[in-house]
């Protein structure tokens, strides 16, 4: 159903192609996202444009140009990032056990992202979103960086999950975490409801070519589910491989095995902070954050650069792929992420410690 | 399958058990001796407890366990390449060695190129005997001639982390009318990890050379790394517990053969539980407990 929604938004956006802003569209939604290395062309895992601009076609491995804007949604001014681990220690949830790891964990990709979203608070990658914004009551309100941004872990074994969930499932789940951690805040909440290696979204599954998305929880489209929640759909990128990162950052089976699950989450996380309303437009009112004319987000925009499928790091491309050193003293493996004041007020990839040597 | 044999195939793995020593589960026990079931201390006369007992460990003789390449199938979603204490016949036997865009195109090319990962799919905790070299032969197979080089790199996972046992180059020239030309190799010890529980492991091969453009690592039980180990894991404790079974809170006791003893504070006045554990790498003994009284 995800593909003709597409379709249908994107008939409808050219339909009404001399309107000037998103609010044309009395009503449009989507997921938003994040095509795996092979895929970033795929037409159908592009976002809708805005409006009126030619949609540009980018090439895999470099940054898409063009800075982002304000569509006058709400960003996560102090974001609170609840991990919610569906199912992991459900019998059948993993095919294999590793001597001294858990059975509920043992590649050590939950500790893995755990550990990353611990230590994100306070780095250089995180504090690209600080120079983005909401507007209230006339007043730029900007996005903060604190220190500890991990709202709480949630290993859930009594909903029971199963293999191909769907988004509204994973919805759902995001509705039990709103009321398993007693959030009440939820503009500044965001739900990475991640999946075991045997129990995935149905989309990841059928090779779709995408590794992640998020989305923002409306009536219309998750009939059911209290409106609100910004959510992201996480599941078991290693099952993807090279395509989703697997040794995109470090070499060594083991040293790199892990580089998927931070680089993509990561590139959830940042993109719900500066679009939890995630693009959507509901009778007209805009909800989404920051991205550009293309409807690509900060994550978007920065998605694998410097990277080929399963050829060797390093990049060596301003912006690419790389570690960074989380506030544990740790180094972990992101992407990089839009920054409008990097190169000059230009714009370009940044934050991952291989920024242009012209930053804003 | 004809019942002879099957009979030599279980003989050959009952054989490779054996000779994967490392991969056997370690056994290890306690008991405890101080204080006596229902014995009276005083506090007063006491004011740390003596806590004794006795430990059994599995052998922890150094041999090496033999891991051999393997390779299910060719060119499928079931290849899985992986290492395997135990031999057989191999259903990816004669698989090509993968020159193309992605891979590398062959020749002397940047070691990156034509990689294939064998995780080891069995022998696992294995004990890692850091002291002696691991050796190895990757054998070649083709229509090639001339000089080939076989990179290898050996990774491990301890502690949850990767940790690098070490790499090695081996070349020969390789023999067009022979079965395979096997390419030894030989991995200098890693002292610094001597003695680790090794979670999980890696062998990564890249072959190359000026005139290795096909060809493929032969399997069925020609190609193998050695890994020096021991019989099982050379990390040995014992913990005591006051009153809590769960030891979240333990204390390490010393440990003189198969003795360990350790003084704790004497507990409050009253009765109390002492429980007491062992562990060998991975493996944890059935907890152990004594109740006695604590007196003024």
């Amino acid at each position: 159903m995800r593909k003709p929604l597409i379709l249908l938004i994107l008939g409808a956006v050219m339909l009404f192609g001399g309107a000037t802003s998103a609010g044309a569209a009395a009503s449009s939604h989507h997921p938003l996202y994040m095509p795996n290395a092979s895929n970033m062309s795929n037409p159908a895992l592009q976002p809708p444009p805005v409006c009126c601009i030619p949609v540009y076609q980018v090439a895999a491995g470099v940054p898409a140009p063009v800075n982002m804007a304000y569509f006058g949604g709400h960003v996560q001014v102090t974001p609170k990032i609840y991990l919610v681990f569906w199912g992991w220690g459900q019998s059948g949830a993993f095919n294999h056990t590793t001597p001294g790891m858990p059975t509920y964990d043992p590649d050590g990709a939950a500790a893995r992202m755990t550990n990353f979203v611990s230590a994100m608070g306070g780095t250089a990658w995180a504090g690209v979103s600080t120079q983005y914004y909401e507007t209230v009551n006339g007043q730029n309100v900007y996005i903060q960086n604190p220190s500890n941004v991990l709202g709480g872990v949630w290993y859930d074994n009594t909903n029971p999950i199963h293999n191909n969930v769907s988004g509204l499932e994973l919805a759902q789940e995001a509705q039990r975490a709103v009321a398993h951690f007693g959030v009440t805040d939820l503009d500044n909440a965001q739900f990475v409801i991640a999946q075991p290696q045997l129990y995935n979204e149905a989309g990841f599954n059928s090779g779709a070519g995408y590794c992640a998305w998020h989305d923002y929880t409306q009536p219309q489209y998750y009939p059911g589910v209290q409106p609100g929640i910004s959510f992201t759909n996480m599941p078991y990128v290693l099952n993807s491989g090279t395509g989703c990162g697997e040794n995109s950052v470090n070499t060594g089976y083991f040293a790199g095995r892990l580089d998927g699950f931070t680089i993509v989450v990561g590139h959830e996380i940042e993109e719900t902070i500066t679009d939890p309303g995630a693009e959507d437009v509901i009778n007209g009112q805009n909800l989404g954050g920051w991205y550009d004319f293309s409807a690509w987000e900060n994550g978007d925009k920065c998605a694998w650069v410097g990277y080929t499928d399963g050829i060797a790091p390093p990049s060596t491309v301003p912006g690419g792929l790389n570690n960074i050193t989380g506030s544990d003293g740790k180094q972990y493996p992101v992407q990089s992420l839009w920054s409008n004041d990097s190169a000059g007020g230009t714009g370009w990839c940044a934050g991952a410690g291989d920024d242009l040597p012209v930053t804003g | 399958m004809t019942r002879k044999s099957v009979l030599l195939g279980l003989a050959a793995l009952a054989l490779a058990a054996i000779a994967a020593g490392g991969a056997l589960s370690a056994t290890t026990s306690v008991t405890i001796t101080t204080p006596k079931a229902n014995q009276k201390v005083s506090q007063k006369q006491n004011p740390y407890l003596a806590v004794a007992g006795t430990a059994t460990f599995a052998d922890t003789t150094a041999g090496t366990t033999r891991f051999f390449l393997r390779r299910d199938g060719c060119g499928t979603s079931s290849d899985n390449p992986h290492l395997s204490v135990t031999s057989g016949t191999d259903g990816g036997d004669g698989c090509g060695l993968i020159f193309n865009a992605v891979a590398g195109p062959g020749g002397d090319v940047a070691p990156q190129a034509a990689f294939i990962d064998f995780p080891a799919s069995d022998g696992m905790p294995l004990a890692y005997n850091g002291t002696q070299p691991v050796n190895g032969q990757i054998s070649l197979t083709g229509a090639q001639v001339g000089l080939a080089e076989v990179d290898v790199d050996l990774q491990a996972l301890v502690g949850g982390n990767a940790v690098d046992l070490g790499s090695a180059t081996g070349s020969a020239v390789l023999d067009p009318t022979g079965a395979s030309t096997p390419v030894p190799f030989t991995i200098q010890p890693n002292v610094s990890l001597d003695g680790s529980d090794l979670q999980a492991l890696d062998l990564r091969v890249t072959v190359h050379g000026p005139n290795v453009y096909s060809g493929f690592i032969a399997l069925g039980g020609a190609s193998w790394a050695d890994l020096p180990s021991y019989t099982a894991s050379v990390n040995k404790t014992v913990l005591v517990s006051v009153d809590d079974n769960t030891f979240s809170n333990p204390v390490a006791a010393r440990l003189s053969g198969t003795s360990w003893s350790v003084a704790i504070p004497a507990p409050s006045i009253g009765k109390h539980t002492i429980y007491a554990e062992s562990t060998q790498g991975f493996s944890t003994s059935a907890p152990t407990s004594v109740t006695f009284n604590v007196t003024k």
